[in-house]
């Protein structure tokens, strides 16, 4: 077995046993899940795609994918990026690890469990400059709209800059894009466990044409989210890579509106309940779609660039080989 | 779990393509208005020099005419050509479905005497299944094959048949035995010569104008005993699984695409920031149809069973080629108010490929029946 899937067997497993809705209610309640950390930690996982650690960058994304998959309520996209960025090795441990936010004027917002972090990155896009926060002291803590701790903090003046050299907005969009792939084919697995456990009128609603419809339209959608997200993931160290993430966040995000809302419908009112867990994933991926750019920045930033070359080269550009 | 893999094309698939792309910019003048859609644009001529060229045919054995290349090397020739909107619906559906119909099933005899023909252009074939009491419901098809002697008489209607008129056979589904508690029991699939055989054909126009489709009668039309494709009463298995080669190609998601080029053409070189993402969404729906179909054919190439991939491929390319002229007619406020001789192009290529584009979710199953193909994978029934 390969290194990939022994990564992404293992995480299962883990996340199985370990995250579940009773966790994933607590850690909305801001309670940091420092058991699940830790066995991230004893695992590994902190480190995937640093250097020095055997693995490869298209691991990490590959984890990522899993990590949506259970709504693991840790920032392991900044976790795992930071290690790359800081180039010093892996700078997470059980007790330190450093969170990734956007940087805004006199602020870097947004950064997930920015509070428990031991350093906090501030990125802005179209630069590859990252600054760099080695004392971070939080300023105001919040959530996004799927209650994720995200964090702000002003900037002091004694921060450091460094270069990062694949751009690191287009690098956070494209972990966002990973989790959205994984937090979409667990939309859609619930969508179906859901749709064959339910009886309505006497018999499974699964039987239901209109029913196996909509769950056709949602697995469609997650397939074609999961091959443009693995698209930019091999775009990665190429010349296509911001083309790439630019489709695939833009694909991705389109997906997840049609996804939430046709698998919210499928569940009917108890997946509109707090109880259910579907709303851990469905707020999530309202809220990634979002994050880094949503679908209209990344658009414009494609269509911008494909108008340069003109109309008689799109289709070269469509046509690529990978 | 429906999976995609990542396949990438090889070198030899990039030097093909710069061949193919050579031989369209050789040939511009047979496409004064390229239209991307494959029934668009029939020309016999161009057929043929596909066929010199060696790309009709090409995954077959070179006995029968074929190139025995790869069903990427395929795909390669076959997105180029509708990227470019050439004329290539005159020979499209024998060599996508009947040529490989009649090589997986087709007699030694029938493999011989029809597919060198298909390979080189100059035969063509149209689908008899749709009949006017049956749609998607395939197993309520009427039409009647009975055995007299060496021959079969055949009695029924076709209709919705594209090109039957200028086509040389059509390959039937039909009944040779009456119908029983197996509805799917006692077809046969039985070649008609189109020229000689017999059959009426009476042309029906569609609504953009088009006139490609026809009604086909058969009115006592006696046929050889060796017509019939494979073995009598296989007729069903047969129809289905030709039903699957012709769903995840290029195209299903490229029918649109010349209206892509001409709205990027519009928008010019700065375009405005609502023009730029209607460019861009675009965009990233054509590369992901594009891979995805590309994984398919590498599942065909693997031997895999295709059946679901290719649905679910065909659902989503076919919806976004009609969304594609929706997304285009909005980079501009008044499409009437466009300058007449400037972007006359923009103008009659999005009308045409509007007014097609009912079609788009109809033609090889429609969405419906699409969407219970992916259900089925699914596990829902």
């Amino acid at each position: 077995m390969d290194t990939r899937q022994l990564i992404i067997d293992t995480a299962e497993k883990i996340f199985t046993d370990h995250c579940q809705k009773s966790l994933l209610d607590a850690a909305e309640q801001g309670a940091f899940p420092q058991d699940l950390w830790d066995k991230i930690v004893e695992n590994g996982f902190h480190q995937i795609g640093s250097c020095g650690s055997g693995t490869e960058a298209a691991d990490l994304y590959a984890f990522l994918k899993v990590c949506g998959r259970f709504s693991v309520p840790l920032p392991m996209a900044e976790v795992l990026l930071s290690n790359q960025w800081l180039a010093t090795g892996v700078t997470a441990s059980k007790t330190d690890f450093a969170s990734i936010g956007r940087r805004n004027g006199d602020s870097i917002n947004q950064v997930p469990w920015g509070r428990k972090a031991t350093k906090v990155l501030g990125v802005v896009a179209d630069s590859n400059k990252v600054l760099v926060m080695d004392t971070p002291s939080v300023n105001d803590t919040g959530s996004n709209l799927a209650g994720e701790a995200h964090d702000t903090f002003l900037l002091a003046g004694t921060e450091r800059e460094i270069e990062v050299e694949e751009s690191p907005f287009a690098q956070m969009a494209l972990a966002r894009t990973n989790l959205m792939a994984g937090g979409l084919q667990a939309a859609l697995d619930l969508g179906l466990q859901f749709a064959s456990e339910r009886s309505q009128f006497g018999r499974s609603i699964s039987k239901f044409q209109a029913v196996q419809h909509s769950l056709a339209v949602v697995a469609a959608e997650v397939a074609a989210a999961q091959r443009a997200a693995d698209a930019a993931v091999d775009a990665l160290g190429t010349d296509r890579f911001i083309d790439e993430v630019s489709a695939s966040k833009a694909r991705v995000g389109e997906a997840v509106g049609i996804v939430a809302e046709q698998v919210h419908q499928v569940h009917g009112a108890m997946g509109f309940t707090y109880e259910h867990r579907l709303h851990h994933f469905t707020r999530r991926l309202w809220a990634w779609r979002d994050e880094w750019g949503n679908e209209f920045y990344w658009q414009a930033k494609l269509g911008s660039r494909l108008a340069a070359m003109g109309a008689d080269k799109v289709w070269g550009y469509i046509a690529t080989r990978g | 779990m429906l999976q995609f893999d990542r396949v990438t094309l090889d070198s030899g698939s990039e030097v093909l393509r710069q061949r193919v792309r050579d031989f369209i910019a050789d040939n511009q003048h047979h496409m004064p208005q390229p239209n991307s859609d494959f029934v668009t644009g029939h020309d016999s001529e161009f057929s043929a020099k596909l066929g010199e060229q060696g790309w009709i045919g090409m995954t077959w054995p070179s006995e029968f005419g074929g190139g025995e290349q790869s069903n990427f090397e395929r795909l390669v020739v076959t997105e180029e050509l509708l990227a470019a909107g050439a004329p290539v619906s005159a020979h499209w559906i024998a060599d996508r479905q009947s040529g490989p119909l009649l090589l997986r099933f087709g007699t030694p005899e029938q493999r011989e005497r029809y597919l060198p023909g298909i390979a080189s252009g100059q035969s063509y074939f149209s689908i008899g299944m749709s009949e006017p009491d049956t749609g998607s419901d395939l197993a309520s098809v009427r039409t009647t094959a009975v055995a007299e002697g060496d021959a079969y008489r055949i009695n029924g209607t076709k209709i919705w048949t594209t090109d039957a008129h200028r086509n040389h056979y059509i390959i039937c589904l039909v009944r040779t035995e009456a119908p029983s508690e197996n509805r799917h029991a006692g077809f046969s699939q039985i070649i008609v010569d189109l020229k000689n055989d017999g059959a009426k054909v009476r042309p029906i126009s569609n609504m953009a104008g088009g006139e490609d489709f026809n009604e086909v009668v058969f009115e006592d039309v006696l046929v050889p005993k060796d017509r019939i494709v494979g073995e009598p009463g296989n007729g069903w298995q047969q129809v289905t699984s030709e039903l699957a080669y012709e769903r995840s190609g290029p195209e299903r998601f490229l029918s649109a695409f010349r209206v892509f080029v001409e709205m990027v053409r519009i928008c010019g070189d700065k375009p405005s920031p609502h023009q730029a993402a209607a460019i861009g969404r675009l965009a990233s729906h054509f590369t992901t149809l594009r891979r995805m179909s590309i994984s398919v054919a590498g599942m065909l190439e693997q031997g895999k069973d295709v059946g679901v991939e290719a649905a679910l491929v065909k659902e989503l390319g076919n919806n976004f080629e009609k969304v594609l002229p929706e997304v285009a007619r909005l980079v501009v406020p008044d499409l009437s108010q466009l300058d007449p001789v400037k972007h006359k192009l923009f103008r009659d290529t999005f009308e045409e490929t509007l007014l097609l584009s009912p079609s788009f979710t109809l033609r090889g199953g429609t969405r419906e029946i699409l969407r219970g193909v992916i259900a089925r994978g699914l596990g829902l029934r």
